[in-house]
């Protein structure tokens, strides 16, 4: 067993935990953020992305204790003070939602992308988002909304 | 029936995209997916055949069991010793199976025994530790060879691996063959893929002591059925079972028949007198299915030289694989699809269900129907070709017009509503037909090789339970038909329960939107909890999220429901208002004097006397506000060969594809995609966006990337998605909706199917494009996926995809 402490949105944890848990199975099973999904085995879904230490990771790929130290972010962190983040906002105007499994993994891959690509083309949110799978939609509806999150966060920032 | 206009007081919401607020816990990352639950749970795992045919010999799970943190290990052998073999459905040849193996393993990834441990990693560690004695025997792969003399048999007291064999013909078939001027025939083959939900399954099982009953969690899509399958399995009665759905991450079909596993979970539940939760792996959902089968179709049309279509004959041999339950059930759907979008009068299918090695099979979307467009839609363009006619013209001159509505198939089939013609003009008015094709000629001397390719499908909704019966006696299942209750609350709120479940196409929100306006108030005031719970929730066999029902007969029981509360707040009101019954009117959530506005009574007002103040009442008026319905789709004819209706609603849809071919890397890629859709009137445009594009990824995931591989052993070779790959956002086109709205007649709201089509109709049309751009090359499409290395083949060896 190891200890490892962590920040997860903003909140510290300290567990002790197998030196084979999964980061994902951390954060699920012993910190009980269930927001953070698995759908794959071999790290091409990206249900479970999150963000570490600014930069988006999927957590089936990496184990807990590698995360020892970080300040961790996942979907959970992402409303402020009861409000809805842009992105999430964004999610629900352009149905870019249907059964919101891929959803969470989805949101923080496009968050990553809109702060380093405010503006992002088409091309490039397909492009940011090609690790993410969606059986759902299609993806053009979460495509339309992450370009619409793009222009709400532009509004919120020019205001 | 109730007429449109008397269902809806206001018309503020339906038929508008309101938002999916109803679901915001999806983007906080609160939704309950059943693997979120938390309940102190154990976990279980399976350890599963490496063989796809063997004989079982000794299971040893003495290692297993002495591992600390395991709970119990059971057998396929035991746990079949405590339940009862699993109930078939179309099939006609006898065929004993249980929920895990016994006495042999069918395929690769057959549970053999089942591990129950602490938590998910000893699960793992516990399943290396069982050891399992296998004598293998020859294997069965493709439906030729399970169909020759002496093939090894996968169920012996079968005494052959057709498990449905059965010829069904309407109208004057020989004649039309005998009429023809041409015949266009044609052998297709049609991979074995999956639509592959994100969520995996998931069940959490739990056994009672005091009771000795059950209580389950499932992301199951038909609760209905499956309760009745389990208890069936179990022995025991439905009183002894609660089963609940939570939130489900998709389901397309490919979790209707996870029923199998809650049954060996409850047996060992009981075993360990803990809730048990089994969350299956990626690897196991590919591995161990549940599959769509893989068919060879040979199709054969009789036609007149001016592109008329006589005739139709089906030769479809279905590889169901290993699973009783479920085979022969695509077999059955193709053949009620047959005819598609045209007026053929003359139709012959012989249909043949064929058990393998291979992984169990269930209703994937669109079930069969897929596959018998994209057959029906290659040969049409076939056809055109070899009569001169344009692709387009030839739909033309055979389509059902819309005069004929409604029309009635050879078979019996009735397509209820709908205008093909227009439909397809929609469709070349936005790809710009014309244009395109002059395109393709002056590209075609750069070297660049585009085509366009066209598919018109029906998209027939609401199955009328039953049809599996066909070959059969008399079915368990008729019809369909859905529960609701809706109640309103002390706050005059309205609460809404279905029968069914949501697998995310937004139930709560349409449902909303139509209990709004049907009680002139907001959406805001109703609740809808998605989850299902057999305790409380007003369900029956057919409950569940399939067949493209609930535009149909979930809103029916909505509405019903829905009218019978708004009758009682009626009554209640006007005498709270001491004004006639027939002289108060709903506005804004109230009930109001028609003839004095200001004299009004509010819901929260008339729900104090409903629920408190009872001596307020009318006469005769029970107290409460919660009512039931139960709605069935009345056009549901009894089964029977001669004359039956498989599906109750039609929508239909032209796709059509603009795509070039890189003849050097054999690399298909879209220019241009244009649905042309028509499911009748829309409640929530953003929700039916959604399904016709998500449902046409679906297609062009089977068009071009999704096969599950199996060598000749039995072995499968894509358990990943990096071997089994699924449609990524890059590689897409921006599809390019136009819909045209024929209300429905036989649906409460004149709405239709909505949630498989371009599932269906974009096989052909992304295939007939491929064909037209390699035309110069004389390349041939027969078969699917179309992949860059069989696109090199063809082009430089074999002609044939
Ligand atoms: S669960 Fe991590 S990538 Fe699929
Ligand atoms: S919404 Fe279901 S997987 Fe994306």
């Amino acid at each position: 067993m190891h200890k490892i402490k962590v920040k997860i949105n903003g909140t510290d944890y300290e567990n002790e935990v197998e030196p084979r848990l999964l980061l994902v199975h951390y954060l699920r099973d012993k910190a009980h953020l269930t927001g953070t999904h698995v759908g794959c085995d071999t790290g091409n879904c990206g249900a479970c992305t999150v963000f570490l230490n600014g930069k988006p990771v999927k957590s089936c790929n990496m184990l807990a204790v590698q995360a020892d130290g970080a300040d961790l972010m996942t979907v959970e962190g992402l409303a402020r003070g009861g409000a809805l983040h842009p992105v999430q906002e964004a999610f629900l105007d352009k149905f870019a939602v249907q059964c919101g499994y891929c959803t969470p993994g989805m949101m923080l891959s496009a968050l990553a992308l809109l702060k380093s690509n405010p503006k992002p083309s088409e091309a490039e949110i397909r492009e940011a988002i090609e690790g993410n799978i969606c059986m759902c939609t299609g993806y053009q509806q979460i495509v339309d909304a992450i370009a619409h999150a793009a222009d709400l966060m532009g509004q919120s920032r020019s205001a | 029936m109730l007429n449109f206009d008397e269902i809806f007081v206001t018309r503020n919401w339906f038929g508008k995209p309101v938002r999916r607020d109803a679901d915001t816990r999806f983007v906080k990352g609160e939704g309950s997916y059943v693997d979120d639950l938390n309940m102190d749970c154990v976990y279980a795992g399976f350890v599963r055949s490496p063989h796809a045919h063997a004989r079982l010999g000794k299971i040893d799970t003495s290692k297993a069991e002495a591992l600390k943190g395991v709970l119990a290990v059971m057998t396929g052998p035991e746990v079949a010793a405590l339940t009862k073999p699993v109930g078939a459905r179309a099939i006609t040849r006898p065929a004993r199976q249980h929920v895990m193996a016994t006495g042999k393993v069918r395929y690769v990834g057959e549970p053999v025994a089942v591990v129950v441990a602490e938590d998910r990693y000893t699960v793992e560690d516990a399943l290396d530790l069982v050891e399992v004695e296998y004598e293998p025997l020859p294997v069965v792969v493709e439906v030729e060879e399970a169909m020759k003399a002496g093939a090894p048999l996968v169920f012996e007291e079968a005494e052959t691996n057709v498990l449905l064999h059965d010829t069904l013909t309407h109208g004057d078939i020989d004649g039309a063959f005998r009429q023809a001027d041409l015949v266009v025939k044609e052998q297709f083959r049609i991979q074995r893929f999956s639509s592959t939900p994100l969520e995996n399954w998931a069940i959490i099982a739990k056994h009672e002591k005091g009771t000795d009953s059950f209580v389950v969690w499932a992301n199951c899509q038909q609760p209905g059925r499956s309760i009745v399958n389990v208890c069936g399995c179990l022995g025991i009665p439905a009183n002894k079972l609660r089963f609940i759905v939570p939130d489900s991450g998709g389901g397309f079909g490919i979790k209707l028949a996870l029923w199998p596993y809650i049954v060996s979970q409850c047996v060992v539940a009981r075993k360990v007198d803990k809730p048990v939760k089994w969350i299956q792996t990626r690897r196991e959902h590919l591995l161990a299915g549940t599959h769509t089968p893989d068919c060879v179709v040979d199709l054969e049309l009789a036609l007149k030289r001016d592109g008329k279509v006589l005739g139709l004959k089906i030769r479809d041999r279905q590889n169901d694989g290993s699973f009783v339950h479920t085979a022969g059930i695509y077999n059955l759907i193709k053949f009620a699809t047959m005819v598609g979008c045209y007026d053929i009068k003359a139709t012959q299918a012989e249909l043949m269900s064929i058990v393998s090695n291979k992984a169990p099979t269930v209703q994937n979307r669109g079930v069969g129907k897929p596959a018998m467009i994209f057959t029906l839609e290659r040969l049409m363009h076939r056809a055109a070709v070899q009569l001169g006619l344009d692709p387009a013209e030839i739909r033309f001159r055979n389509f059902v017009q819309p005069e004929q509505m409604p029309h009635t198939t050879p078979s019996g089939e009735i397509y209820e509503s709908g205008n093909y013609p227009e439909t397809l003009r929609k469709a070349l008015a936005q790809i710009g037909y014309d244009g395109v094709k002059k395109e393709q000629e002056s590209l075609r001397k750069q070297g660049k090789y585009i085509g366009v390719g066209l598919s018109a499908s029906i998209e027939p909704g609401t199955s009328n339970l039953g049809y599996y019966y066909t070959s059969r006696g008399t079915p368990e299942y008729m019809g369909n038909a859905e529960g609701a209750i809706v109640s309103m609350d002390y706050d005059g709120n309205v609460n809404v329960l279905l029968g069914s479940v949501d697998e995310g196409q937004g139930h709560a929100t349409s449902v909303a939107q139509v209990v709004a306006d049907m009680l002139a108030f907001t959406p805001e005031r109703v609740t809808m909890n998605t989850h299902m719970d057999s305790l409380v929730s007003p369900f029956l066999g057919h409950s569940g999220c399939y067949a493209n029902r609930f535009n149909d007969v979930d809103m029916g029981a909505v509405i019903m429901a829905t009218k019978k509360v708004r009758d009682k707040v009626l009554k209640i009101g006007a005498h709270m208002l001491g004004v006639p019954e027939g002289e108060v009117r709903l506005k804004d959530g109230a009930v109001c004097s028609a003839a004095e506005a200001k004299k009004s009574a509010p819901f929260k007002d008339i729900a104090t006397v409903a629920y408190k103040q009872i001596l307020l009442l009318p006469k005769g008026v029970e107290p409460g506000l919660k009512e039931v319905a139960y709605y069935k789709n009345e056009i549901a004819k009894m089964p029977g060969k001669e004359d039956f209706n498989v599906q109750m609603t039609h929508s239909n849809s032209v796709h059509a594809a603009v795509v070039e071919v890189d003849v050097e890397s054999g690399m298909v890629s879209f220019r241009k995609y244009v649905i042309a859709h028509d499911c009748g009137r829309h409640i929530n445009p953003g929700i039916v966006d959604g399904m016709a594009i998500g449902s046409t990824v679906h297609g062009v995931g089977t068009v071009l990337l999704e096969e599950f591989i199996y060598d000749e052993n039995g072995q499968i070779l894509t358990t990943s998605f990096v071997d089994y790959m699924k449609p990524l956002a890059v590689g897409l086109p921006r599809f390019e909706l136009t819909h045209l709205e024929s209300p429905c007649p036989t649906s409460l709201l004149g709405t239709k199917a909505v949630g498989e089509g371009g599932a269906i109709g974009s096989l052909a049309a992304i295939a007939n494009a491929v064909e037209d751009a390699l035309a110069p090359f004389g390349v041939k499409v027969t078969s699917l996926p179309i992949t860059p290395e069989k696109v090199m083949r063809a082009i430089r060896e074999t002609k044939v995809i």
